[in-house]
């Protein structure tokens, strides 16, 4: 390594620098933008300047710099454009309707926003690494600012409780995670995935199973990150105690970039025990699922109720991992794609309508009240549903279809069973919306950002729905 | 094992020191206890004291902002180990990395967390 390699590396993390330099001007202007929307047009500039750089150099070839530590191919280009899209419309989320009373919160929005774009440089380095301690170094960088944006709302004590929880469980997991990662030196002698894949390919994992060990405890510090059971427990309260638009952020944005995670290590580094991981990742999923659809019955909270939403959909995603197939890990990448839009879209409605969206029995009679967004929350539930012309539908039948082509038929049945029950509390909402009649007074207007917000995750869902084949080209494994 | 043999005899050595000086002190000299003097000695400190007593919060954010020169220290002296090596590039380096941290330390400031109030 000598130092002109590093200047060049550099171009690795394009995207990431203008985040970066985004978030420290925010961080340097904090006191001149306690008000108003210009965090969040900065924010919004800055995602689209990096999802750009992502894009540009998408369908070049591997690059690997920052000695062997970071590596730019189609994989992490991908989830590079969805993590941007996530910090967008989390962002265009975050704009607060003027008339909206804000004596509750004296949240400071250059911070928030700051926040909100380191988070998503540690996803991007997590997505692009090639490396157990980078991917940890990222993964943590993302987790640390979850912590302070779920407990951003100081005065607020359900925000404190939720943050202290999610941190004490969150360390736990970061710590499975170190653990798995120095066992895994210990078997392999390197961090680096190829090395490691190298190195165990020379273990049968039938007979050393210090493997086995290393696989559980990483496989369980990233499946907390995507909030799969039995690593769950935290996104409830989190997600519930946070202010719905960082919910949101959470809910896509680090369950992404958890996804690419999971996808890369799994398939690069731990490649060669691939029926140990199989089995692992089986179960995961299939708890996930099970616990997700059917907890998910019992939710009146919003919030709450697409939290285990969120967990159930963790599973469903895992579900292309299995194989260990590229056209596997395709799949899931297509998942994750249409999941961000889709939850971001929901919650952008429970956003839009304010109090009233926080509770199921807010959304009684709201399609006479409020159509478009009715008509949004039908739309966006639908595809959570995994109903055709959505891009839910897609989404789901290319992961279950993996699991099919891997053999698993009791898991893909047991998912298009869990599908139904899900459909019970996704309905119910539209039955409340359209044929009930409306109790409480109609919502005010929201905010321009939070249309334009909506406008752009209805139109991927829709669009991934009618003609998903544009989109998934793109989905390629590392 | 040869080398271990000089540890033994210096442990030994010690041990048998303090071992004396206690011995003689306490069977030779003049004893006159009070309650001050049996007190343990530490610097004026209370020695002893229940983990419930209360500190100030301020503290809290002093102690953050020393981290931030420890962190800086702690990626500063190995820089100035290997200084001729890099050459230019690392001084840009280092002079990118300080200015990021520089950027949370004015923001600390701007804040009020200098301000002892």
């Amino acid at each position: 390594m000598n130092s002109t390699a590093g200047v060049a590396d550099l171009a690795l993390i394009i995207p990431e620098l203008i985040l970066l330099v985004t978030a420290l001007a925010l961080i340097l202007l904090a006191p001149r933008i306690r008000r108003g929307p210009a965090a969040a047009v900065g924010t919004v500039l800055a995602a689209l300047a990096a999802a750009l750089a992502s894009a540009w150099v998408l369908p070049s070839d591997t690059v690997t710099g920052f000695g062997g530590m970071i590596t730019q191919d189609g994989y992490s280009g991908f989830f590079k454009i969805l993590i941007a899209a996530a910090l967008a419309l989390a962002a265009l989320l975050s704009v607060r309707g003027s008339d909206e009373d804000e004596d509750e919160d004296e949240a400071p929005r250059g911070e928030y926003h700051a926040l909100l774009l380191l988070a998503s440089i540690g996803m991007m380095l997590a997505v692009s690494t090639v490396d157990l301690l980078t991917l940890y170094l990222g993964l943590e960088l993302m987790t640390i600012c979850s912590y302070i944006l779920v407990g951003f709302h100081v005065q607020r004590p359900t925000s404190n409780e939720a943050a202290i929880k999610y941190f004490l469980v969150a360390s736990f997991a970061s710590a499975l995670l170190l653990y798995g990662i120095s066992l895994t030196y210990g078997l392999a002698g390197s961090t680096g995935f190829a090395t490691v894949a190298s190195a165990l390919s020379a273990h049968d994992p039938g007979r050393s199973p210090l493997v086995v060990v290393a696989i559980l405890l990483v496989l369980g510090g990233l499946a907390f990150k995507i909030g799969a059971v039995p690593f769950h427990s935290w996104a409830p309260d989190a997600y519930q105690g946070a202010s719905a638009p960082v919910a949101a952020f959470l809910a896509a944005g680090s369950k992404a970039a958890g996804l690419a995670a999971l996808g890369r290590v799994t398939f690069v580094a731990y490649g060669s025990a691939a029926e140990v991981l199989s089995l692992l990742l089986a179960g995961l999923a299939a708890l996930s699922i099970v616990v997700g659809s059917i907890t998910l019955l019992a939710q009146t909270d919003m919030k709450r109720l697409l939290a285990y939403s969120s967990i159930a959909h963790a599973g469903y995603a895992i579900l292309g991992l299995i194989a260990g197939t590229p056209a596997g890990i395709s799949a899931t990448m297509t998942y994750a794609f249409f999941y961000v839009f889709m939850t971001l879209g929901a919650f952008g409605v429970v956003i839009a309508l304010g109090k009233r969206g926080a509770t199921l029995d807010g959304y009684k009679g709201l399609a006479a009240q409020q159509p478009v967004a009715a008509a949004l929350m039908l739309l966006f539930f639908l595809s959570l549903t995994g109903l055709p012309p959505t891009a839910g539908f897609v989404a789901k039948f290319v992961v279950i279809l993996s699991a099919v082509r891997a053999g698993h038929m009791v898991l893909a049945v047991l998912a298009v069973a869990c599908s139904v029950i899900s459909a019970f509390v996704y309905m119910r909402v539209a039955v409340y919306m359209f044929m009930r009649e409306p109790e409480e007074p109609a919502p005010s207007r929201w905010p321009v950002a939070v249309s334009a917000a909506l406008a752009v995750a209805a139109l991927v869902t829709l669009i991934g729905g009618i003609s998903p084949a544009s989109l998934m080209s793109w989905a390629v494994a590392p | 094992m040869n080398e271990y043999v000089g540890l033994a005899v210096s442990i030994v050595l010690a041990a048998g020191i303090t071992g004396l000086m206690v011995v003689l002190g306490s069977t030779l000299g003049k004893k006159n206890p009070s309650a001050v003097k049996l007190s343990p000695f530490e610097c004026g400190q209370e020695p002893f004291s229940l983990p419930m007593g209360r500190l100030v919060v301020k503290f809290y954010l002093t102690a953050i902002l020393f981290i931030l020169f420890d962190v800086e220290l702690v990626f500063l002296y190995p820089w100035a180990v290997v200084y001729r090596t890099l050459g230019f590039l690392g001084l840009v380096e280092m002079g990118v990395f300080l200015s990021v941290l520089m950027v949370g330390f004015v923001y600390a400031w701007a804040n009020g967390a200098l301000d002892w109030k």
